[in-house]
């Protein structure tokens, strides 16, 4: 597809008023592939890696006193706000209509600048005593 | 801010996945047990696309952003346990790796009137070393076949339970994760060894 040169362009005279690629036979090029949901990703300037991979969906994180509170930006202060009680990175995603991925850089955040405390666990997978418990415990639901 | 420290020390959370193809039932059965009503959170996951490549290409690699719905049971003050349910579509394999990370294992929710839907999950346990039990959800009471022709159709290791269960009663909800966490207490014990 060539745009007219001009208005004098004898091969392609110019229509005023008309698109270009509703004269021509030739089908407009195809839309460049635009990577999907980053838009997201503005409030946390354009990044996306996660700082921390061991920070999961079920991750705990609780609010630490702190004395610059009043310099976060909105969505770091209602995280803050709801973390009073430790609560799961997905509860707060959830909660704040937030995408996951962006919470979990906000909190990385938080944490580095001493706002949150992340309960990261050390272990990749859960000890027997532990898997005993949770089997105790839903064994006694009725 | 005031200076008050955490009213509750952070439990230790823990995890099972309910996977499954669309409509299959996750949601019903994170919400049988779960103690809050199911919460969606959105979370990207890489995506590789299967059987709908072009001839001749790579296969192509997308991420896309899926809605996951989830739930929790608190076991006790220190101990929390969470049900996340994520999508598996046929012809898309997802890459769970984030979520698997750390999961006690997961269950299988399958439809029998579409068994193949639950392939990608089936498959992606298997490879990742996750523990799992097929749950086969009983709509209304019915099985369109019986179990050992679901574990045939599957293709699945003996050692994989294929469990019949109805994910919209609690407790038939819990006898299924109890099996999924038995198959966990096992891996645990054989890391510890």
């Amino acid at each position: 597809m060539r745009y007219p040169a001009g208005p004098d362009d004898p091969e392609h005279p110019a229509t005023p008023g008309v698109r270009p690629f509703l004269r021509g036979k030739e089908a407009p090029p195809a839309p460049q592939e635009v990577a999907p949901a980053l838009r997201p990703f503005v409030i946390t300037s354009g990044r996306v890696a996660a700082i921390d991979p061991d920070i999961g969906l079920e991750t705990q994180v609780s609010a630490l006193p702190s004395a610059y509170y009043a310099r976060l930006s909105p969505e770091q202060r209602a995280i803050v706000q709801l973390c009073r009680d430790p609560l799961s990175l997905a509860e707060i995603s959830a909660q704040l209509r937030m995408h996951f991925g962006v919470t979990r850089i906000l909190v990385c955040d938080l944490r580095a600048a001493g706002h949150l405390d992340v309960h990261v666990l050390q272990s990749d997978f859960p000890d027997p005593d532990t898997i005993m418990r949770v089997i105790r415990g839903l064994r006694s639901i009725p | 801010m005031p200076e008050t420290p955490p009213r509750r020390k952070a439990p230790v959370p823990v995890k099972i996945i309910v996977a499954g193809g669309f409509g299959v039932g996750k949601t019903t059965t994170v919400g049988a047990i779960s103690e809050i009503s199911p919460l969606t959170t959105e979370a990207e996951m890489t995506m590789e696309s299967v059987g709908v490549d072009v001839p001749g290409q790579a296969t192509a690699k997308t991420t896309t952003t899926i809605a996951m719905d989830f739930g929790c049971v608190t076991i006790d003050q220190t101990l929390k346990l969470y049900l996340f349910g994520t999508p598996g579509q046929s012809r898309f394999s997802f890459m769970w790796d984030d979520l698997v990370r750390g999961a006690l294992g997961a269950l299988v929710v399958v439809d029998t009137s579409r068994i193949d839907d639950c392939y990608p999950a089936v498959d992606y346990f298997e490879r990742a070393g996750l523990p799992f039990v097929v749950g086969v959800n009983t709509f209304n009471g019915q099985l369109g076949y019986n179990l050992d022709e679901v574990r045939w159709a599957l293709a699945v290791r003996d050692e994989v339970p294929v469990v019949q269960f109805d994910a919209r009663f609690r407790g038939s909800v819990r006898d299924a994760l109890l099996v999924v966490l038995d198959q966990a207490l096992n891996k645990a014990l054989r890391m510890r060894q």
